[in-house]
């Protein structure tokens, strides 16, 4: 910036150099070696599991769906664990990367969630007959999503200053609390909910079944951290921007009130 | 099916078998197709995903929005600066 540059060379110190400067994430050749593994690992499980696996002898093609549903709900933790992560650094210690990581990782677990919550129905439609019950792994998947919604929308609605950051970040803290409780949910109070993968039941009885759940949990892992570094990023330089609005402002050079 | 069973075969057995009318299964649950709810479930999977992925992009382009009008200040900051120095002796 030819305007930022002039007036750091006047002598008069903003931060709008040193924001500008400021310690990036790591680098893009990272990024799209893993946007390209993430495609080709999704084109493989799509072969996978619409090719390769069996269609299950009671329910027919419509247990394909357990093959992304299963691993959309993991995607789901991981933005959640994000979210927590990024919280309790932040609460530890405040700054821009760890708000940052929070609310992204939060907006993961909504739309894993969302993914998770609409396609689990679907299955249930035809397994069970019913779009839904009140099973207790599925009420209480329910309140988790509701907790990290209720985040997204603290976040969006009430602001960007200190005091709102600290109290999205407990809130952060606090909805990572239901997680063990989804997932013990189903030992501790029964329920409709089936239980292959726990070790309850009687597990994927076919190796290209076991292969494509495989295939699944590994393209989402790569699709939910790409999707959370993406936004921790945006959401970071945000933050900067945000700070260099502010200083022009307080240097006089923008008639605004406030950034 | 069961011998004597009120629903009749779907299957004709003679000419004389087709069917005349069409009856409503009477308290039986809805089936859904596997195929529909499957194609349903995956094109939600995509579509809730790149519903994200632009409202990335949409802040993405608020930022650049908010960007070029700092660009803007600092330059008008900047012009100034050089147009009261060379007024100055």
């Amino acid at each position: 910036m030819s305007g930022a540059a002039s007036l750091n060379g006047a002598g008069r110190r903003t931060s709008v150099g040193p924001v500008a400067r400021a310690r990036t994430l790591p680098a893009d050749g990272v990024f799209y070696p893993l946007v390209m593994l993430t495609a080709v690992a999704f084109v493989v499980e799509i072969f996978f599991v619409f090719l390769r696996a069996p269609v299950e002898v009671r329910m027919g093609i419509v247990q394909k769906i357990f093959y992304f549903h299963v691993p959309s709900a993991y995607a789901m933790y991981l933005g959640a664990t994000a979210c927590f992560a990024g919280s309790a650094a932040y609460l530890v210690r405040p700054t821009d990367a760890r708000d940052a990581l929070a609310r992204a990782g939060a907006e993961a677990a909504v739309a894993f969630g969302a993914i998770v919550l609409t396609t689990g129905p679907l299955w249930g439609a035809k397994a069970w007959g019913t779009f839904w019950t009140w099973d207790p792994r599925l009420t209480t998947a329910l309140l988790s999503v509701l907790i990290y919604v209720a985040y997204v929308v603290l976040r969006a609605f009430a602001g960007d200053g200190s005091a709102e950051r600290k109290f999205s970040a407990a809130l952060g803290v606090l909805g990572a609390a239901n997680l063990p409780i989804i997932h013990f949910s189903v030992q501790k109070w029964g329920g409709q909910h089936p239980t292959v993968i726990t070790g309850k039941g009687g597990g994927l009885q076919h190796p290209d079944m076991k292969l494509a759940l495989a295939l699944g949990f590994l393209a989402f892992t790569m699709l939910a951290v790409l999707l959370v570094w993406a936004r921790t990023r945006v959401e970071l330089a945000r933050s900067r921007l945000r700070r260099a609005e502010e200083d022009a402002i307080d240097l006089g050079l923008d008639t605004r009130t406030e950034a | 099916m069961k011998e004597g069973s009120e629903i009749p075969s779907p299957v004709p057995q003679t000419t004389g078998d087709r069917a005349t009318s069409f009856q409503a299964v009477q308290g039986g649950q809805e089936h859904y197709s596997g195929e529909t709810l499957l194609v349903s479930a995956y094109a939600v999977l995509w579509a809730l995903v790149l519903a994200w992925v632009a409202f990335i992009w949409r802040k993405q382009g608020e930022m650049n929005a908010r960007l070029l009008d700092l660009q803007r200040v600092l330059d008008k900051a900047a012009a100034e600066k050089v147009a009261a120095k060379d007024v100055s002796p």
